[in-house]
């Protein structure tokens, strides 16, 4: 499944099954990396008004905790399970380039070349060289064997099983039929509009139109997920 | 076999397997079920039953070797490890970067002071009239700032200074030398003229007495961490720049595994120096007694640096 839009890449294990891992692009990484900022500029904010009432000394404290959550935040956070607040929250995490969970070594290395990502700035290294290779990775992704992909979602979202199942009149490639399985997968996240114009894209073969199209295909993937004949 | 039989079968073995990976502790049993999951896996792709059932098989694999393959965990032995033999091994891999970043330091440092020395106008080009003053007045003997008793709470603060400015500058200049090497050879460079030509300002103006019984001790430690930490930025961009008979981005990968050991390093005596510099160089004592610590710890520092890039011990 290495076609078209689908940007997994599968990695061989010694056990002789391959897995597959999703790389997070550009869009995404972004997005946890301003919630990330958002975190420690709040906590920054916090600690400036509690010290600032401690005089010199408070401002010295302070200094060094700007130092801690500005260094230390990403490492501490990504050395737990590789993942940072913003990180989780767009369900990421960062992993090894074998898909095993990173080490110690490699969250610090990543980390530390963020200047180099950030360079001249807003991470305008980081955004080339991520852009240049299907991992998503960036300077600091290459110097420490690491990469940020999606984390699966762990429950299983089979195809539900009811009588609503249609046998279809034509033969599709397995691609094919895994795509209408897909489109059924998908089709709590979309709107019954979406729905219809989607299906209604293969109104000629289903002979149906709008949302009737798309009941029909839900009813072929039900029979192509092979739950029940 | 149809999907629905296959999961009817299975079901109980693969949540079971799911609730022993997040367990503390794994049984005896695990890598074996461990394979039983991947041969599922291989058959629900050969089968083609449905992306989900292969996406929760695939993040059951993913699960598990996770927990089979975890490395050892973090560990006092292994934080000792680093500083004992992983550093000193890390200076000698680097030893070419490590004695070109000295030479450049200290030479261009020497070269600066000694421009200044024959020709004192010249700090006019480089450093504005207004920071020298600031300079003059802070290392005026009769000054209001030597002569002022400094409080525990500006020690504090000095303190938050030097850790936030020095070890940010460094790792600064660690992540900067990735961008081949310009990124740490700049800062290094402009440090150490800066550094030659303040010392030979203040030799010039006679108070070299309290400047350099305030630097020497933490230089020790603060200027030999920058120099490393410069050297291991060098050597990720050298390594970008000419990757030899590997491929660049295993280059990358392998120069970045060689220098950890020595920014981890870096950290740890800039950390050292930043509590030198905030509590024990500006102490109101006896110069004398500061040259002797200083020289006590340059020497420690030197001869440290020699064992570890001489013979990585």
């Amino acid at each position: 499944m290495t076609q078209g839009l689908n940007n997994s890449i599968n990695n061989a294990l010694p056990e002789g099954v391959s897995i597959t891992l999703t790389p997070a692009g550009i869009s995404i990484r972004t997005k946890a990396y301003l919630f990330d900022f958002l975190i420690r500029a709040l906590v920054m904010l916090v600690f400036g008004f509690v010290f600032s009432f401690m005089g010199k000394a408070g401002q010295g404290i302070l200094l060094v905790l700007y130092f801690i959550i500005s260094w230390g935040y990403y490492i501490v956070f990504e050395s737990l399970n590789g993942q940072t607040p913003g990180k989780k929250r767009y369900k990421l995490q960062v992993v090894q380039d074998n898909g095993l969970p990173c080490k110690l070594p490699n969250i610090v290395l990543r980390n530390l070349l963020r200047p180099a990502d950030s360079f001249p700035f807003a991470y305008f290294v980081g955004l080339i060289v991520m852009a240049l290779n299907n991992k998503y990775k960036r300077l600091g992704d290459w110097a420490a064997g690491t990469m940020v992909v999606y984390l699966e979602d762990k429950k299983v979202n089979l195809v539900s099983q009811t009588k609503d199942i249609l046998p279809p009149k034509f033969d599709l490639s397995t691609e094919e039929q895994l795509a209408i399985i897909q489109f059924f997968e998908r089709s709590e996240e979309l709107s019954q509009a979406r729905q219809a114009e989607l299906a209604s894209i293969l109104s000629a073969v289903l002979k149906a139109e709008g949302s009737e199209a798309s009941d029909k295909l839900k009813a072929i993937a039900r029979f192509y997920a092979g739950q029940e004949i | 076999m149809k999907q629905n039989q296959f999961v009817s079968i299975n079901t109980t073995k693969w949540a079971d397997f799911e609730s022993l990976c997040q367990g503390k502790e794994y049984p005896a049993n695990l890598p074996q079920l461990y394979r039983q999951i991947c041969n599922d896996l291989a058959l629900a792709r050969t089968r083609h039953y449905s992306p989900a059932l292969i996406d929760k098989l695939n993040e059951l694999v993913r699960l598990g070797q996770g927990v089979l393959y975890a490395g050892e965990s973090i560990s006092f032995k292994n934080i000792w490890l680093v500083f004992s033999s992983e550093f000193p091994k890390a200076l000698y891999v680097c030893r070419y970067y490590i004695w070109l970043a000295l030479a450049a330091f200290w030479g261009l440092g020497l070269i600066a002071f000694s421009w200044i020395q024959i020709d004192p106008d010249a700090i006019y080009h480089f450093i504005a009239p207004a920071q020298l003053n600031d300079i003059e007045r802070m290392y005026n003997p009769a000054g209001d700032i030597q002569t002022e008793k400094r409080h525990v709470d500006s020690d504090v603060l000095m303190f938050g200074v030097y850790i936030y400015n020095n070890i940010g500058i460094a790792f600064q200049m660690f992540g900067g030398g990735a961008l081949f090497c310009i990124g740490a050879l700049i800062p290094l460079l402009f440090n150490s003229f800066y550094f030659g030509a303040i010392s030979a300002y203040i030799v010039e103006l006679g108070y070299q007495d309290s400047f350099f019984s305030f630097v020497i001790t933490h230089g020790s430690f603060e200027l030999t961490a920058i120099i490393i930490a410069g050297a291991a930025g060098c050597k990720i961009g050298f390594h970008l720049l000419n990757p030899g008979k590997y491929t660049r981005s295993y280059a990358l990968k392998h120069s970045g595994v060689q220098v950890l050991p020595l920014i981890v390093g870096a950290f740890v005596m800039l950390v050292i120096a930043a509590f030198i510099e905030a509590f024990w160089s500006p102490l109101d004592i006896p110069s004398v007694f500061k040259y002797i610590v200083g020289s006590i710890f340059w020497a420690i520092v030197s001869y440290k640096l020699y064992t570890g890039t001489r013979y990585g011990a």
